[in-house]
């Protein structure tokens, strides 16, 4: 029984209302004064109230998607994430799992309720790969026929894949991969595209990226005003090993989160996909952990990405009761993983970051305020500030559609029919 | 009433403890049967629960500020800001505002090699490379194959030499010797021309085994950031991510070569080492006090505890190259080489690294 289930987030409003009605049904059978009767009643009505408030917990918990599974929330999943099996490395550093978003009601590349809303979680994927002769290959092992092709030139295509690191041996399941609808077209059948590896926070679902966020739609609809360019949007977990928040770090001993990111996953998106590979095409992009570590990514492996987003991020090596051990015990290596602390005492590196925060509303103001006065060339700062908003989607989503131009501004474009690259014209 | 203000907090705290209060207390009146008590009843729980469920929402919500008004929390916030670049900071570089050229060639001489014209050796450079985010200064030698300049577009494989006797002329692992031992083999066409990168197995103060130093000399940043970086931009050589980079080393950068091909397969696929177990860094080790990252440096830990790296590993002369030797399954590959330390011997780790360094896969 999944923890984001439907079946079982109603069987707890069930048992949470069914115990309220026995509270109610049973209270004159409690209405004396003896003090065993005083206890009764309150034993009853903690019952009720905590049932009351598991079920409360149960429905923000799907809705959301903070823990996607019992295994995110309480670890010892079946899929650990550093399993460094003898096993051979699948063949592939990409599987996609998932590519069946069902109809695409209105034109959109998006899984909609049928009210039109955007679906609170992921489509059930079937995990089928078209294996017959096919009319288009997305990437290895998934093709596309007949009318999904029609439809992805339109709207594009959100692909639900595992990626296995090579090096690190860490298996990040339940990402999602945006290929937008030029991806498929033959106007660009050659051309390579630019990626924003889009990370979420501590604790999510990576499919928050798409729900809450509203990161493909976001980008969808500037491009189809000319805003941006198209690019493809890699969509990721920020933790490698949830339900610890491992915040990017090689951890001493532990998870190497931060070359899975840095190295594992955009060397098996380069394999897999047609995105560029060198440093000008490619960007990290992520909200509160998520900025901490799109920000840390780029300062630290600036030869994989050129430019960093860090929406209400934090700049300083965080330690707390969901990170455990993160730096073995050394302060210095501590130190290395604290970005304020990187740039007043190593070179900067060229990179541009834009960090985001509000005048009012988010207590990482003034930390994101001390970082920006830190940055020194050839690093490039930017900032966003909004003059009221929270650490929420609210905020975030009012600041992504100038954070992408932004992007846009620093990323290779994919080159566009309008001005065809030298070779054989679309 | 702030959404975020402690008074709103205290007033639901209070209002809860009341209907607590008053439930328990009044209990027995609202006990009666009929529609008026049961409904009462359903009110006093509703009341109590929205408090409770109230409190623990403003608690959780003022610690992580969540939503910072009633309008954040209501999604009618709008408004937003504009993008403004950062003022330049005029601040000097915490270690010298110094912007080296990532190579500076100090010095050039041909490269002899016996019964051929003096062009069929290629060149030796005498070059100072500087890392841009490790800020590393290390003294150095290039090697460029004979018709470097001329070649148009090819893409050479690179070979990193890591030594502790770079400048002694009769060591078989000083510049000149290494650069004679490759040149014979360019020249001779027993392995296709190459880039050697010769540089020295300390390149910082408190630099053993080129780790980053927690708190000191960057010096895996230096080899595995900023060198590729240096070599890719500045000579025409094989991007790292083609995977046609090799690593060499004579005893005292042993450790150092081992270490960057064990955790840098990205870039380095083959090292070339004198037989060890390589479970500790050469001279003390600067873990920063942790045994967890003591435990990492030990590089048959890693060989355990990680996934087997797509390198191949050549240990050079007789003697221990276990558990590497034993343990290694693909797409990793160890093996050994009898010879001694000497000109055969770099022959053939220069005859190994040309075969084991294939040509790009072509792209999927």
């Amino acid at each position: 029984m999944g923890l984001t289930s439907g079946f079982f987030i109603w069987l707890m409003i069930a048992v949470a209302l069914g115990s309220v009605a026995a509270t109610v049904w049973l209270w004159p059978r409690f209405a004396g004064q003896r003090p065993a009767m005083m206890a009764a009643r309150l034993g009853l009505i903690a019952a009720s109230q905590l049932l009351v408030l598991a079920a409360v917990l149960a429905f923000v918990n799907g809705y959301f998607a903070f823990f996607g599974s019992w295994s995110a929330l309480f670890g010892g999943g079946g899929s650990a994430p550093v399993s460094v099996s003898a096993a051979a490395a699948p063949s592939r550093p990409i599987v996609v799992t998932g590519s069946d978003l069902g109809p695409v009601p209105g034109g959109s590349a998006l899984p909609e309720d049928p009210d039109g809303r955007l679906a609170a979680k992921p489509p059930h994927f079937h995990g089928k790969k078209a294996a017959s002769p096919s009319k288009m290959a997305v990437a290895p092992g998934l093709d596309l026929k007949g009318g999904a092709v029609a439809a992805a030139r339109k709207v594009g295509k959100i692909l639900q894949i595992t990626v296995t690191g090579e090096h690190t041996g860490i298996v990040s399941a339940a990402n999602y991969v945006y290929l937008p609808p030029q991806y498929f077209q033959p106007a660009y059948a050659h051309v390579r595209f630019p990626v924003v590896l889009a990370l979420t926070g501590y604790p999510n679902d990576t499919w928050s990226i798409v729900r809450w966020l509203d990161l493909p739609s976001t980008a969808a609809n500037l491009v189809s005003r000319g805003k941006i360019g198209p690019a493809v949007y890699v969509m990721m977990n920020v933790s490698v090993a949830l339900p610890r928040d491992t915040e990017c770090t090689n951890v001493p001993e532990g998870p190497q989160a931060q070359t899975f990111l840095a190295q594992d996953v955009p060397q098996a998106v380069e394999q897999t996909f047609r995105v560029q590979t060198g440093r000008a095409g490619w960007s990290v992009l992520g909200y509160s952990t998520g900025g901490y570590c799109a920000a840390k990514l780029a300062m630290m492996d600036p030869y994989q990405f050129s430019s960093a987003v860090s929406l209400a991020g934090y700049y300083t090596a965080l330690q707390d009761s969901t990170t455990g051990n993160l730096y073995g015990g050394s302060t210095a290596f501590r130190q290395e993983n604290n970005l304020d602390w990187r740039l007043l005492h190593l070179p900067a590196p060229p990179v541009s970051v834009l960090v985001t925060s509000s005048l009012v509303g988010e207590h990482d103001l003034a930390g994101t305020l001390a970082f920006l006065h830190l940055i020194r060339a050839p690093m490039r700062g930017y900032s966003l500030l909004v003059k009221q908003g929270g650490h929420n989607y609210g905020t975030w989503v009012r600041q992504l559609p100038q954070s992408l131009e932004w992007l846009n501004q620093r990323l290779t474009p994919a080159a566009s029919p309008a001005q065809p690259t030298p070779g054989p014209s679309p | 009433m702030g959404l975020a203000s402690p008074a709103l907090m205290a007033v639901v705290a209070v209002v809860g403890a009341a209907a607590l209060a008053a439930i328990l207390w009044y209990w027995p009146k609202l006990a009666g049967r009929g529609v008026v008590p049961v409904v009462a009843r359903i009110a006093a729980l509703g009341v109590l629960q929205l408090s409770v469920l109230g409190l623990i929402f403003l608690i959780v919500n003022s610690s992580a500020e969540f939503y910072s008004s009633w309008s954040d929390l209501f999604g009618d916030q709008s408004g937003g800001g504009a993008i403004v670049a950062g003022q330049a900071n005029a601040g000097q570089s915490p270690i010298g505002s110094r912007s080296l050229a990532p190579v500076t060639v100090l010095g050039s001489s041909a490269v002899a090699v016996p019964d051929r014209p003096s062009e069929a050796g290629g060149r030796l450079q005498t070059v100072r490379l500087y890392g841009e985010l490790s800020g590393i200064s290390a003294p150095g030698y290039v090697y460029l194959p004979p018709g470097y300049t001329a070649r148009a577009r090819a893409a050479l494989p690179v070979t990193v030499v890591v030594s502790g006797e770079l400048g002694d002329p009769a060591s078989p692992y000083g510049a000149g010797v290494l650069a004679g031992a490759v040149a014979s083999q360019v020249a001779a066409h027993r392995i296709a021309p190459m880039i050697v990168v010769m540089l020295p197995a300390q390149v910082g103060r408190d630099d053993e085994g080129c780790l980053n130093v927690p708190g000191g000399t960057q010096a895996a940043l230096f080899f595995t950031q900023d060198l590729p970086q240096i070599i890719d931009s500045d000579y025409r050589a094989a991007p790292p991510a083609t995977r046609r980079w090799a690593v060499v080393a004579d005893a005292p950068g042993g450790y150092c070569a081992l270490q960057l091909a064990m955790t840098t397969s990205q870039t380095f696929a083959a090292a070339a080492v004198p037989p060890g177990s390589y479970t500790a860094p050469p001279g003390p080790a600067g873990s920063g006090g942790s045994p967890q990252i003591r435990a990492e440096d030990d590089l048959s830990w890693l060989l355990k505890h990680q996934p087997m790296q797509p390198i191949s590993v050549l240990f050079t002369g007789a003697g221990p190259g276990q558990p590497f030797l034993s343990e290694a399954r693909p797409p990793m590959h160890a093996g050994q080489m009898g010879l001694a330390p000497g000109k055969w011997q770099l022959s053939g780790v220069f005859d190994w690294i040309g075969a084991t360094l294939k040509p790009p896969a072509a792209r999927s």
